[in-house]
């Protein structure tokens, strides 16, 4: 990958678990922290420049969901699970 | 006037266990004394709502200039204490809440070896400040940049992108931290 996608893509990670680690719900924290992870983690043998850039486009998208979903968990909250406590 | 009641009390159970003619004495003042207070809370109560609000904002003036002087003569004491004694006068009544307790390199370096044990794609016996993230722990640069984010967690400022890709050992993220909070041995 060339430096600068590779600098891209890692931004983009840390953004993503940033943002994913603000999930209210326990549930969908973790989901999300997990996927990110993986996600990368997959992505990060692609070779071909179309792959790579998909996968990027993916990321952007996701980050913009993650930040609506956010916010919309913040605003209907559900009581802490028992494993939180 | 309650208090004092309270004192006779105590006295008159004092006087119950050794003389019960005296108990019983303390006991008739007792049940004086309750009466007088039942009479004067009987008086109060007849107060007029009127009278008192034609007492109080003079009252709450006077108050007012009570509490001034009051403050006055605080400023006063307070300018002449400390050439008292100023070492002790000074470690008692300046406390700083917020501020968090100091860093050393000491310090920091611990910190910053606890999170790295702590993360578990780290080996801990592998790990010392001078081992390379990636060539000696055998980390990726996504695993980088979660130690980073770590870092940024435990000492609570952001760490810059461009910044980041160079603290490559556990000995460059202490000096960059001490760096950042001016920290010099």
């Amino acid at each position: 990958m060339a430096a600068g996608g590779r600098r891209e893509a890692l931004a983009l990670y840390k953004a993503l678990l940033r943002e994913s680690g603000k999930f209210t719900s326990y549930n969908y924290r973790e989901y999300a922290l997990r996927r990110v992870r993986d996600g990368f983690r997959k992505a990060k043998s692609l070779t071909t420049e179309a792959d790579q850039k998909r996968e990027l486009e993916m990321a952007k998208e996701s980050l913009q969901v993650i930040k609506r979903q956010v916010v919309l968990g913040n605003l209907y909250r559900s009581p802490t699970l028992v494993i939180e406590k | 006037m309650k208090n004092k009641l309270r004192n006779r009390n105590s006295l008159a159970h004092d006087s119950l266990t050794t003389a019960p003619a005296a108990a019983a004495a303390a006991a008739v003042g007792t049940s004086r004394k309750m009466a007088t207070l039942a009479r004067t809370l009987h008086l109060v109560s007849r107060i007029r709502p009127s009278t008192v609000l034609s007492i109080l904002p003079r009252a709450a003036a006077v108050g007012c200039l009570h509490t001034t002087s009051l403050q006055e003569h605080r400023g006063v004491s307070r300018v002449v204490q400390p050439a008292i004694d100023k070492t002790s006068w000074c470690s008692s009544s300046v406390r700083d809440y917020s501020s968090k307790p100091p860093l050393t390199l000491d310090l920091i370096q611990q910190r910053v070896l606890l999170v790295l044990k702590l993360y578990d794609k780290i080996n801990p016996e592998k790990l010392s400040v001078e081992s390379h993230f990636m060539q000696d722990l055998g980390l990726d640069s996504l695993d980088h940049v979660e130690v980073i984010m770590a870092m940024e967690d435990e000492f609570g400022f952001e760490i810059p992108d461009a910044d980041a890709e160079k603290l490559l050992r556990p000995a460059d993220i202490i000096r960059y931290v001490a760096d950042k909070e001016d920290i010099y041995d």
